[in-house]
C-alpha cells in the first residue's frame, strides 16, 4: 500500500504515511486537526472519536490504512454544519460542559446516534454515549441536551 | 516499518497472504490495542499487514437450509441489525463494547482473536458455529471449539483467513445469554454464559451451555448435555444442583484484575441453576 | 432590576470546547519542542546499585539527579519526595530519569539500552510505618467511655480511589535563555511555581507557571504536576529547548496519586437510656511512598469524625502509613469522603443494634445551630438540615420505599425477585482550607485591573478544570460592577501577571478567592475613573471570631460549612449481585449559588463520582504494583451505568461569602458512597462495612454476612 486517500473534512487528502499508524495520530499531527482527544489510547474513553462515513469510530484505533476510500469527518468541520452547531447550542443551553476534553466526542457519538435514529429513547441516548466516557458531568445534562434535540430539532435529522 | 497490502479482491487478498502471511486486519479494534505504541510512532507490527476490510465479497450475512452464514467483513453494528441474525447473538453483540466500536469490529476478529472473554464466543459454541477457513490450497470447516486452542491460540494457518462463520439459525423454546461486566457497557467480561433447551411434552429435547472468561477457552460439555436430553422436567427439578455441581467441578476460573475465580464460578454457576429454574417455572 | 446571580449564562468556555477549539497541553507543539519519556524503578524497595547508560546521539540526552541545581525534592509540605531517584528506590514505577530528544523512536530505542542494577529490600505493604499521628479530643475524650453501659465497635475499609480526568497529567517546559516558563495541566500554579524555585534553586523572576486548558483534575491535577514540571523544567534548562512531558493512560494511573485507602476503627460508647455519649475513633491512611499531602487529609478526615451529628465526647486519632506503593494524594473530598462513609455506617449500624429506626436516631444527633463542633468550635451560621433531609424524602419519596422494599424483600420470590434498597446520607463540608491554613500558609491576594478601555481584568491564580470559575468569577465581577460580561477578562492563570490568591483547591475558590474579589470589586466601584487604568487589591484576613489552635486541634476548623443529602435507590440482582441504580436524588446548602446551571453540574458529577466510589471503582495494589491501569480494568460509570439525578439547591447565604456563596466543588462527592452503600445494605439486609460494595464482595456477604 502506497498512500492512503481518502476525504477528510470534505476534502480529498493523500497521506504518504504508515497504514498502520493510528489514524488520532495523522489528523492530529500531520493534519493539525487537535479537536480529537487521546485520552485512553485502547477506544475505551471515546475523546478521539470521528465520524467515519457518518458513523462513530475511535481514531486512536483505527488504522489509517482502513479509511482508505472513505469519508472521515473530524468535530471541526463537523462544528461547522448546521447540526453541529445545533449540538452546540443544545449543550450550551443544558450546562452538557465542564472540562470538556470529551466534549467533542460527545458530540461526534450524538451525531452518529441522530444520523442512525433521530427519534432515540432514553435507553437509546445512554446506549449511543455509552463509549464516551466523561468524568465531570455524571452525564446528567448531555443526556438532557440531547433530549431536547430529540423534542425540538427532530427534523434535522 | 513493515510491509501493507491493500487489496481490491479476495482472490488478491489469498494470494496476498499465500505470499507474505502476513497479520489481517479487518476492524483492527483488538489488534491496534496490542501492537500499541507512543502516540506518533508507528504500532508495533511485527510482520506485514494485509487490511481486508474493504472487501465486499466478505460483507454477506447469508441463510442456507438452517443455517446462517456470517461473511468475515461484517461489522459487528450489520450482525446486529440483521434479521437473519439468531437472538442471542444480537443480545451479546448489543451489550459489547460501545457504538464506535461495534462499527468497526468484526465476528471473524472476535473468533480468531481468541480471548477467553470474548462475548461472542459463548453464543458461537452453543449454536455449533463451523469456522470457514480459505487459502489458496483450498476451503476447511472447523467446529468453533476445535478452531480455539487456548488464549490466542487458534489453529489457523499462516496462508489462511477467516472467509465465513456458519451457525446454527434454530430457534429454541429457552435460551438465555448473560454477560456480567463491571460496568453496564463499555467493558470486558467478567464472566459470560449462553444456555439453551428445547422442551417438548415435559421433555428435554436439547440442552446446551456454554461458558466464557471462566477457563482457557469456552466451556461446553457434550457429555453431561446429552445426558440431559430425554430427561423430565421433574428430574430436572430434583438434579438441578447436581447438574451445577459437575459444572464447578469443570470450570476453573482464575483471580485477575477484573474479578475472582471464587466469584466467577459462583456466579456461573448461579446463572446456570436460575435458567434451570426458570425453565422448570415457565414450562 | 439586578438579575438574581443564580440564573444561569452561556458559560464562556462554552464554544470553544465544543468546536474542538480548545488548546489543551497535548494540542500545544511550540517551536524546537522535544519529548522526554520517563524510566521507571522496577522494584518497589531497595536501591540503585548501578547504572548503565548508551551513549547519546546527538541532541538526545539523559536527564537524572545529576542535573538538578537547585534541592532534589518536590517542594510541597515534607522534604521527602525526589524528582528524580538518587540511589533509594520507595515504590515501583518511582522516576529514575528522563530521555529528551526529538524523534520518539529513538528515545525508546536508547530507554532499552539503559540498565539500572537495585539491590532490593524487603518492602512494607502494610500499615505499620506511621509517619505522621494526630490526635484531638472533645469533652471528656475518652474517658466517657467508663460510663458506657455498651461499647459497639465497627472497622471501615475504603479503596483507592482514581482521579480518571480524561486529560492525562502534562506538562511543557519552554525554554527562554534568563527564564523557564512552564505550561502544564495543573490546578495549582504556585505550588508549581515554588517547587520549580526549589529544583532549580533560583529566583521568582526566573521562573514563570501558566495553566493550559485543563481537561479534568478532581485534585489529580493539584500537587503531583510538581513533579514532572520539576522534571521537565531541569531537562529544558540542561537541553535549551522546550520540552514535552505528556503520560500515556497506563503511566497515568500506574504512577500517579489517587485517593488514600482508609481503615477506619470507631467505638461508640452508648449509655443505659441508648444515647451515644461519645465516640473514640482512628483513621488509618495509606500515604503510599511519601508523606506529600497525606498529613493535611488525614486532618481533614480525622475533624469530619462526627459527620453531620453533634456528639459530646469524643477521642480522635489517626495515622498517615507509609509503604512501598504508589503515593497517595489529593483527590475531591480530601479525606472526608472515607471518614463519612464510615460514619454514615455506623450511625445505622449503631441504630440496628440498638433496634431503633436509623432516620430517628440520626435526628436526635443531627448538627444544629450553635452547636459545638468536632474540634470544639461552634457551628455560628444557620443549619437548615432538618428542611433539606424532609426535601430529600419527599421528592425521593423515601419512607414510602423504605415501607415497600421492606414489605417486597419478605415476599419475595426466590428467582423472580430482585433486593431492592434505598440509602441516605447525611453530611457537610468544611470550606477552605483547615485551621489556619488560609491565614498562616495561603495568605491569598487577589487584584482587579480596569485598563483604559474600561475592561476589567480579574488576576487571580484560580484555575478552571471544568467547574466553571472562568465563568462563575466572570459573572461576579460583572454583577458586582453592573457591566457587561464581556467586559471582564479572565484568562488562564499566568504567575508572571497574576498573584498568589492560592491554590484551586478545597471548596475555597468561590468562598475565598471569591470573597475577596467581590470585595475588590467594591474598592474598584469607589476608584473607578473612566480615563485611567486602576488597579486594586484585596488580601485575606481571618474572620475575627474563628479561633484555631493548630497545636491541640482545637477551636474553628472552617469558617462555613455546606451541607448536603444524597439518597440513591438501587436493584441487586440475586443471581449476579449487579447493582443498579434506580434513582439518585440531591438536597444541598452551598449557601447561594453563583450559577445554578454550574453547581448542579458539579452535583451530578460529584455525586456520581461518589457513588461509584462506593460501588465500581476497584483499584488494587499486587507486589507494590497497580493492576487496574487501563479504563478498560478500572471501572468508571458510563452514561448506562446510571440514572437522571435530580438535584434542588436551598438558598442559605453565607455572609463572608460573595452573594452568600460557600463551597460546592467537593461536598457533591462526599455523600455518594455511605448512600449507595446504605442503599445496598438496604436491599439484602446485611451490614456492609467496605467500599467499593461490588458483587464480588455482596456475593461474599450473602454467604457469610
Amino acid at each position: 500500500m502506497v498512500e492512503v486517500r481518502f476525504e477528510l473534512n470534505g476534502e480529498t487528502v493523500i497521506a504518504k504515511e504508515d497504514p498502520t499508524k493510528r489514524l488520532l495520530d495523522v489528523i492530529r499531527t500531520s493534519f493539525g486537526l487537535t479537536g480529537p482527544k487521546e485520552g485512553c489510547g485502547e477506544g475505551e474513553c471515546g475523546g478521539c472519536a470521528v465520524l467515519i462515513d457518518h458513523k462513530i469510530m475511535n481514531a486512536c484505533i483505527t488504522p489509517l490504512g482502513n479509511v482508505h476510500g472513505k469519508s472521515v469527518v473530524t468535530i471541526e468541520a463537523f462544528a461547522k454544519t448546521q447540526r453541529g452547531q445545533t449540538i452546540r447550542k443544545a449543550f450550551e443551553a443544558h450546562g452538557a460542559v465542564q472540562c470538556g476534553i470529551c466534549t467533542p466526542g460527545m458530540v461526534i457519538a450524538t451525531e452518529s446516534l441522530l444520523h442512525a435514529n433521530p427519534h432515540p429513547t432514553e435507553a437509546e441516548i445512554r446506549e449511543g454515549l455509552s463509549g464516551n466516557l466523561c468524568r465531570c458531568t455524571g452525564y446528567n445534562m448531555i443526556v438532557k441536551a440531547i433530549q431536547s434535540l430529540v423534542e425540538k430539532e427532530g427534523s434535522l435529522w | 516499518m513493515v510491509n501493507t497490502y491493500y487489496p481490491t479482491s479476495y482472490e488478491e487478498a489469498l494470494e496476498l497472504l499465500n505470499t507474505h502471511k502476513p497479520t489481517i486486519i479487518a476492524g483492527g479494534t483488538d489488534l491496534m490495542v496490542r501492537k500499541r505504541a507512543w502516540s506518533d510512532l508507528p504500532t508495533g507490527f511485527d510482520q506485514d499487514v494485509l487490511f481486508v476490510g474493504q472487501l465486499e465479497e466478505l460483507n454477506y450475512i447469508d441463510r442456507q437450509g438452517t443455517n446462517i452464514h456470517i461473511g468475515a467483513g461484517v461489522t459487528l453494528e450489520d450482525i446486529m441489525d440483521h434479521f437473519h441474525t439468531p437472538t442471542l447473538l444480537s443480545d451479546a453483540i448489543k451489550i459489547m463494547a460501545s457504538p464506535a466500536i461495534r462499527h468497526r469490529a468484526t465476528l471473524a476478529g472476535n473468533v480468531v482473536n481468541a480471548s477467553p472473554a470474548g462475548d461472542t464466543l459463548p453464543v458461537l459454541y452453543v449454536l455449533d458455529s463451523v469456522v470457514v477457513l480459505e487459502s489458496l490450497d483450498g476451503i476447511r470447516h472447523v467446529p468453533i471449539d476445535s478452531f480455539i486452542k487456548g488464549p490466542g491460540k487458534t489453529i489457523i494457518n499462516h496462508n489462511e483467513m477467516i472467509k465465513e462463520i456458519i451457525l446454527s439459525g434454530h430457534k429454541f423454546n429457552h435460551s438465555v445469554y448473560r454477560k456480567v461486566g463491571g460496568r453496564k457497557a463499555d467493558a470486558i467480561s467478567k464472566l459470560s454464559v449462553c444456555m439453551i433447551m428445547d422442551i417438548k411434552k415435559g421433555i428435554i429435547q436439547n440442552f446446551r451451555a456454554a461458558f466464557g472468561a471462566v477457563g482457557p477457552t469456552v466451556v461446553r460439555d457434550l457429555a453431561i448435555e446429552s445426558k440431559l436430553i430425554g430427561k423430565s422436567l421433574a428430574w430436572l427439578d430434583e438434579n438441578v444442583e447436581e447438574i451445577g455441581k459437575y459444572y464447578e467441578s469443570i470450570i476453573k476460573p482464575i483471580d485477575d484484575q477484573r474479578s475472582s475465580a471464587t466469584y466467577r464460578k459462583a456466579c456461573t454457576i448461579n446463572l446456570l441453576t436460575d435458567f434451570i429454574k426458570h425453565i422448570k417455572h415457565h414450562a | 432590576m439586578v438579575l438574581d446571580i443564580s440564573k444561569s449564562i452561556n458559560k464562556v468556555d462554552n464554544f470553544e470546547k465544543i468546536t474542538g477549539t480548545a488548546k489543551y497541553i497535548d494540542d500545544i507543539k511550540p517551536e524546537g519542542c522535544l519529548y522526554a519519556r520517563t524510566l521507571r524503578a522496577t522494584i518497589p524497595c531497595g536501591r540503585i546499585v548501578s547504572r548503565h547508560y548508551p551513549d547519546m546521539p546527538e541532541g538526545y540526552a539523559i536527564v537524572d539527579h545529576q542535573d538538578i541545581t537547585g534541592q532534589n525534592f518536590v517542594k510541597i509540605i515534607f522534604e521527602d519526595m525526589p524528582v528524580f531517584v538518587e540511589e533509594t528506590v520507595n515504590y515501583y514505577g518511582e522516576p529514575i530519569l528522563l530521555v529528551v530528544g526529538e524523534d520518539k523512536a529513538t528515545i525508546v530505542s536508547l530507554m532499552n539500552q539503559i540498565s539500572i542494577q537495585y539491590e532490593t529490600y524487603e518492602p512494607v505493604y502494610d500499615y505499620v510505618d506511621s509517619k505522621i499521628h494526630k490526635s484531638y479530643i472533645k469533652g471528656q475524650g475518652e474517658a466517657v467511655f467508663d460510663k458506657a453501659y455498651k461499647v459497639i465497635e465497627h472497622t471501615y475499609e475504603t479503596g483507592y480511589q482514581e482521579h480518571v480526568y480524561i486529560e492525562p497529567q502534562g506538562v511543557i517546559a519552554l525554554y527562554e535563555p534568563d527564564k523557564v516558563s512552564l505550561l502544564g495541566s495543573i490546578q495549582c500554579p504556585y505550588y508549581v511555581k515554588n517547587a520549580l524555585m526549589n529544583v532549580l534553586g533560583c529566583n521568582e523572576e526566573e521562573v514563570r507557571v501558566e495553566q493550559a486548558t485543563t481537561g479534568g483534575a478532581f485534585g489529580g491535577k493539584e500537587e503531583f504536576p510538581s513533579l514532572i514540571a520539576c522534571q521537565a523544567v531541569v531537562a529544558s534548562k540542561k537541553m535549551k529547548r522546550p520540552i514535552k512531558l505528556i503520560y500515556g493512560r497506563e503511566e497515568d494511573m500506574a504512577y500517579t496519586t489517587k485517593r488514600h485507602p482508609a481503615k477506619i476503627k470507631i467505638e461508640a460508647a452508648i449509655s443505659k437510656d441508648h444515647e451515644i455519649i461519645g465516640l473514640r475513633t482512628h483513621v488509618g491512611l495509606d500515604g503510599g511512598a511519601y508523606i506529600g499531602l497525606s498529613g493535611v487529609v488525614l486532618l481533614r478526615a480525622m475533624i469530619a469524625a462526627t459527620g453531620a451529628y453533634t456528639i459530646n465526647h469524643l477521642h480522635i486519632t489517626g495515622d498517615v502509613y507509609i509503604t512501598n506503593t504508589v503515593p497517595t494524594g489529593a483527590f475531591r473530598g480530601f479525606g472526608a469522603p472515607q471518614m463519612i462513609f464510615a460514619v454514615e455506617m455506623m450511625m445505622h449500624h449503631i441504630a440496628k443494634e440498638l433496634n431503633e429506626d436509623p432516620s430517628t436516631l440520626r435526628m436526635k444527633y443531627l448538627a444544629k445551630t450553635g452547636d459545638v463542633t468536632s474540634t470544639s468550635g461552634h457551628f455560628i451560621e444557620p443549619i437548615i438540615m432538618e428542611k433539606m433531609i424532609q426535601r430529600a424524602m419527599e421528592i425521593s419519596d423515601f419512607e414510602h420505599k423504605i415501607k415497600k422494599h421492606k414489605h417486597e424483600r419478605i415476599n419475595k420470590d426466590s428467582h423472580k425477585g430482585v433486593y431492592k434498597g434505598i440509602g441516605m446520607s447525611w453530611f457537610l463540608h468544611g470550606c477552605g482550607f483547615t485551621g489556619s491554613g488560609e491565614q498562616v500558609h495561603i495568605k491569598a491576594v487577589v487584584r482587579l485591573k480596569k485598563d483604559e478601555l474600561n475592561r476589567v481584568h480579574i488576576l487571580v491564580a484560580a484555575t478552571d478544570m471544568g467547574q466553571g470559575v472562568k465563568t462563575t468569577f466572570r459573572k461576579l465581577i460583572a454583577h458586582k460592577l453592573n457591566i457587561p460580561i464581556e467586559q471582564v477578562i479572565f484568562e488562564n492563570p499566568d504567575t508572571d501577571k497574576v498573584p498568589d490568591s492560592g491554590p484551586t483547591v478545597a471548596s475555597r475558590t468561590m468562598m475565598i478567592v471569591g470573597g475577596l474579589l467581590a470585595k475588590a470589586a467594591d474598592q474598584l466601584k469607589h476608584q473607578w475613573n473612566d480615563q485611567k487604568e486602576v488597579m486594586v487589591e484585596e488580601r485575606y484576613k481571618q474572620p475575627e471570631h474563628i479561633k484555631w489552635d493548630d497545636e491541640t486541634l482545637q477551636g474553628d476548623a472552617y469558617p462555613a460549612y455546606s451541607w448536603g443529602i444524597n439518597i440513591v435507590e438501587v436493584e441487586v440482582d440475586p443471581v449476579t449481585f449487579e447493582v443498579t441504580l434506580q434513582g439518585v436524588w440531591s438536597v444541598y446548602d452551598v449557601g447561594k449559588a453563583i450559577d445554578e446551571q454550574v453547581i448542579l453540574g458539579q452535583a451530578d458529577g460529584g455525586l456520581l463520582q461518589g457513588i461509584s466510589y462506593g460501588m465500581l471503582e476497584v483499584m488494587e495494589n499486587k507486589d507494590g504494583r497497580v493492576q487496574q491501569k487501563t479504563v478498560t480494568d478500572y471501572i468508571i460509570p458510563t452514561a448506562k451505568d446510571t440514572v437522571f439525578m435530580e438535584t434542588e439547591l436551598m438558598d442559605n447565604p453565607y455572609a463572608l461569602g460573595p452573594y452568600g456563596a460557600k463551597g460546592a466543588g467537593e461536598l457533591t462527592l462526599i455523600g455518594g458512597a455511605p448512600a449507595v452503600a446504605l442503599a445496598i445494605e438496604n436491599a439484602i439486609g446485611k451490614h456492609v462495612t467496605r467500599i467499593p460494595v461490588v458483587p464480588e464482595y455482596i456475593m461474599e456477604l450473602m454467604k457469610n454476612g
